[in-house]
């Protein structure tokens, strides 16, 4: 695994406005992989969240037939979390404030998480 | 005993029937084509492609009806025959029912994801759509709305023709509104309004309906996320009206 270069990856992320932090996660056990994250930030309890979230949303893309999920979205009243698929076990996941740019965040994390390989 | 190098080969003469069908179709010659291709099909009942020449020659003779009863026993040999797909998706293009046609597409899309003509009518389809609220129906499985209970299990809905039943959804979407739920919470993110999961193959949404049910809301990759998340709203209102309804 190839980790140099994502600290400036995920300063990208941090850098759009209403992002709070973001962090490199395995999905397959809940830890923090590299991260980004602004004061106040639980990163471990986001990976470990982050992680089965993207658990159950994998188990209802095969219940639906969507194919392998590539990038979530939970929506929350007073932010969020993005999330999107990275090679093998990695997701790249963003915490938001409500008023981030939700289409521009959406495409970056798409991006940025086929770099992580 | 024969001689292997002059018996004719069986699917030479089955590919020389549709070949010269195919020709004389392309010729303009329509009559001549559809009886060479009637004929040859006698022969060769179970040849899918046979039926296929069959729908494609009716459809240039302006037959809907006969072309898409050759393409649906097409797709009764080989459920997955791209060209009878297209073809019924066509049909389904020109009486203006959009739904129809983009779930064929899509379905084709699956079996040959390569195949840049079926992208580029898919494109036409959603190009072609018109952009008015269309109704909610959780009485209607062909919608891709499934409405699930607490336990996860199905109250109503469906995820659409050619997809798999709306119970595992049902299940599948509770246990995700369940962690979303959990999520917002510990990370004080507040209240969670939906998940939205994005595949190769489709898109969907999940949202609380009433704090304990739960709307999943199924639609073709090329959805545009936020007509999905509008759709998801409507329906919500809608599973709010039949849960009242219901109750």
């Amino acid at each position: 695994m190839i980790t140099s270069g994502w600290s400036e990856l995920l300063a990208e992320v941090t850098a759009v406005p209403g992002v709070r932090g973001a962090l490199v996660v395995s999905a397959d056990d809940g830890l923090v992989v590299h991260e980004a994250a602004m004061d106040g930030l639980p990163t471990a309890d986001v990976a470990a969240f982050a992680a089965a979230v993207i658990q159950r949303a994998l188990r209802l893309a095969d219940a639906t037939a969507l194919g392998a999920a590539r990038h979530l979205h939970l929506a929350a009243r007073d932010g969020g979390l993005f999330l999107a698929a990275g090679p093998g076990p990695l997701w790249l996941v963003a915490v938001t404030e409500p008023a981030v740019e939700t289409g521009r965040l959406r495409l970056l994390l798409g991006d940025l998480a086929s770099a992580l390989g | 005993m024969s001689d292997p190098t002059t018996t004719p080969d069986p699917r030479s003469h089955r590919l020389a029937f549709l070949d010269l069908a195919e020709r004389l179709r392309q010729r303009g010659q329509l009559e001549a084509a559809v009886t060479v291709a009637l004929e040859g099909l006698a022969r060769h009942p179970a040849l899918p492609d046979a039926h296929d020449l069959v729908a494609r020659i009716r459809v240039d003779q302006g037959r809907d009806d006969d072309a898409r009863a050759a393409w649906t026993a097409v797709l009764d040999l080989e459920p997955e025959h791209p060209g009878a797909l297209k073809g019924l998706a066509y049909l389904a293009f020109r009486r203006h029912d959009f739904d129809e046609a983009e779930r064929r597409l899509e379905t084709a899309r699956r079996t040959a994801p390569r195949d840049v003509t079926i992208l580029a009518a898919l494109d036409r389809v959603r190009a072609a759509r018109p952009m008015q609220a269309t109704s909610v129906r959780l009485d209607d499985p062909a919608q891709g709305l499934v409405l699930a209970d607490a336990d996860g299990l199905l109250v109503a809905g469906g995820l659409g023709p050619e997809l798999p039943t709306g119970d595992a959804a049902a299940a599948m979407a509770a246990g995700l509104a369940r962690e979303a739920q959990r999520t917002a919470r510990f990370l004080a993110l507040g209240e969670w309004r939906h998940v939205v999961v994005e595949g190769q193959g489709g898109r969907c949404v999940v949202t609380p309906v009433q704090g304990t049910a739960t709307l999943l809301v199924r639609r073709s990759a090329g959805t545009p996320i936020g007509r999905l998340v509008a759709d998801a709203q409507r329906g919500v209102e809608a599973a709010a009206r039949w849960l009242e309804g219901a109750s």
